[in-house]
């Protein structure tokens, strides 16, 4: 492996986390500013604003981040063409802020104008990723949720297009809402479970030093969401709820038996503590298993439950989703990727020319921990709050976020200060006997 | 530093100093070195990696042939990188599963 080609590795994916967490700082603000958008109707301009700023900026940035740096990994090859991953973080970058200043002037025009160069970018990943899993000859659960993660992600912002077009000139014969909500459920449903349900079986023994005892549930658990998938979204639009439930079923299968083949893969693990970001990102895991429970009860509005406006509606379900699993989720993958990209840009080249730290020896897993356990304690609170539209709970969620946020984001600069300044330890390794 | 008699003790303790950055466990703990070897015209390393999809794997094994190139004076190095046999937990020392906390699980 030339040390020249090494020394580019890292680099792209880099530059999407700190895009991703620039956008963590812009959307925590704009929920702190206004915790209470979140007692409005989710539809509302404000919110979709604040949706998309969350879901664009911080998760899919974070997220394709992570595919560039772990697809070539996990598949033994190299990013099919880095060039184009950078114009895709070009045409991100530039786009999502006209996207959410559209959003929330409810002017689709202008949306149009930014989304377009948006969908661009996706469809630069799109193609970038299945060209290097191409490459790869893989065949296995990995490739396979990639190459349909990817999918998804495009189907998902063809949609938001036709979307925004449809609010525009109304050519769709169906109800707005049902469009939104079979958009909503590709991207999140699509996208990030699909991901979630293959990498994680790479991701997760590479750094637990585990094994996946048994490949089987992984496949099948991908493969029953893949199905309940693809019928909840037309589903949805056409209003079949016995349809979308029996889809919702099917996807919570497929995570039942992903979330067996992952119990059983920590289990065989050497690394028996599991650092703060890892056990956010189970704990987000654990949370999503909980969207299609609460989709059932969405769909059958007529339950105890009830739907909305002070009852529980499509906002406490956004809540549950989006900040109790989404979130941790995320950043849990920043906590382990920053340190790690960190330290392949920095420390990289000098491995086994002056004595070198570790990755995790750059964070400061007391201050992490305290970060993202703030960050945890306000889901309770935005949950009831968006539940029962309390102003002082949905404040106070929004504050105890924006803390975690707040702690996040100075720990992430501490671990990138050694971009510039390195720190050379006295003695690396730990003394062996 | 030129040697002239390159004892492979001596290769082993600087390629101790080396920590795997995922764990911070030396790679000599982490049994990631297989062999040691040093002829009075090449000294020869052989090693692996955790996972062949290590993505600090391309570091690490330049940092091996830098570390060695240390003391190999005017023999030719050698890293050779092998996934045959491959890498098990097996292969980790004492102080890496107590490092890990990886006792418990044997
Ligand atoms: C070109 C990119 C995109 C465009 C143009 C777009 C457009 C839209 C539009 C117009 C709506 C509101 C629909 C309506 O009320 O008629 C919406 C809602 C939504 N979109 Fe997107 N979208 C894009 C990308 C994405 C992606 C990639 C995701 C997720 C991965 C996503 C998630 C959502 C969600 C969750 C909502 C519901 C928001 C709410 O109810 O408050 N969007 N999108």
């Amino acid at each position: 492996m030339a040390a020249s080609w090494l020394a580019t590795q890292g680099r792209l994916p880099l530059a999407f986390m700190l895009l991703g967490l620039g956008w963590l700082g812009v959307a925590t603000a704009m929920l702190a500013l206004s915790p209470g958008v979140l007692a409005l109707s989710h539809a509302a301009p404000a919110v979709v604003a604040l949706t998309h700023a969350w879901v664009l900026g911080v998760f899919v940035s974070v997220a394709t981040g992570a595919i560039y740096q772990i697809a070539p990994v996990a598949l033994g090859t190299t990013l099919w063409r880095e060039r184009l991953g950078w114009w895709h973080f070009a045409l991100q970058s530039i786009s999502i802020p006209g996207m959410v200043y559209a959003f929330s002037r409810w002017d689709m025009a202008t949306l149009g104008l930014f989304a377009s160069p948006f969908a661009l970018g996706i469809g630069l990943f799109a193609i970038n990723t299945w060209k290097t899993v191409r490459n790869s000859g893989r065949h296995d659960a990995v490739a396979w949720s990639l190459q349909l993660a990817a999918l998804w992600l495009l189907l998902t912002v063809v949609v938001g297009l036709v979307a925004a077009a449809n609010r525009l000139w109304t050519f769709l014969p169906f109800d707005p809402i049902t469009v939104l909500r079979a958009h909503a459920h590709l991207g999140l449903g699509g996208f990030f479970l699909t991901l979630l349900q293959g990498v994680t079986f790479r991701l997760v023994p590479m750094f637990t030093l585990g094994d996946v005892p048994d490949w089987r549930p992984v496949r099948s658990g991908l493969w029953l969401s893949q199905f309940g998938l693809i019928s909840l979204a037309p589903a949805l639009l056409l209003q079949w709820n016995l349809l979308a439930s029996a889809s919702a079923v099917l996807v919570l299968a497929g995570m039942l038996s992903s979330g067996h083949a992952f119990r059983r893969t920590l289990a065989t693990r050497k690394k028996r503590a599991l650092d703060p970001g890892l056990r956010a990102f189970l704990a987000g895991c654990g949370a999503l298993l909980l969207a299609p429970i609460l989709g059932l009860l969405l769909l059958w509005p007529a339950s105890p439950w009830g739907s909305g406006g002070g009852g529980f509606g499509a906002m406490p379900y956004a809540v549950a989703l989006l900040v109790g699993g989404l979130l941790p989720v995320i950043v849990g993958m920043l906590c382990k990727v920053i340190p790690f990209l960190t330290w392949m840009i920095a420390y990289g080249p000098k491995v086994g020319r002056v004595p070198t730290p570790s990755a995790g020896a750059l964070t400061a897993p007391r201050l992490e921990a305290w970060a993202l356990s703030l960050q945890g304690s306000a889901v309770v609170p935005l949950f009831i709050g968006a539940w029962t539209q309390e102003p002082w709970l949905l404040s106070l969620g929004a504050c105890l976020l924006a803390a975690g946020v707040m702690l996040f984001v100075y720990h992430a600069g501490l671990v990138l200060r050694h971009l510039w300044a390195p720190r050379i330890p006295a003695s690396a390794a730990p003394p062996s006997p | 530093m030129i040697t002239t008699d390159l004892n492979p003790a001596t290769l082993w303790q600087a390629l101790r100093a080396i920590p795997d950055p995922e764990f911070g466990v030396s790679i000599v703990d982490l049994g990631l070195i297989y062999s040691v070897e040093c002829t009075p015209d090449l000294v020869q390393v052989v090693m692996t990696l955790t996972t062949s999809s290590c993505p600090s794997g391309g570091w690490i094994h330049e940092g091996v042939r830098a570390a060695v190139e240390q003391f190999a004076g005017s023999r030719e190095v050698q890293v050779d990188l092998v996934f045959e046999p491959a890498w098990t937990t097996d292969r980790l020392s004492a102080e890496a599963r107590r490092v890990l906390g990886g006792d418990e699980t044997q």
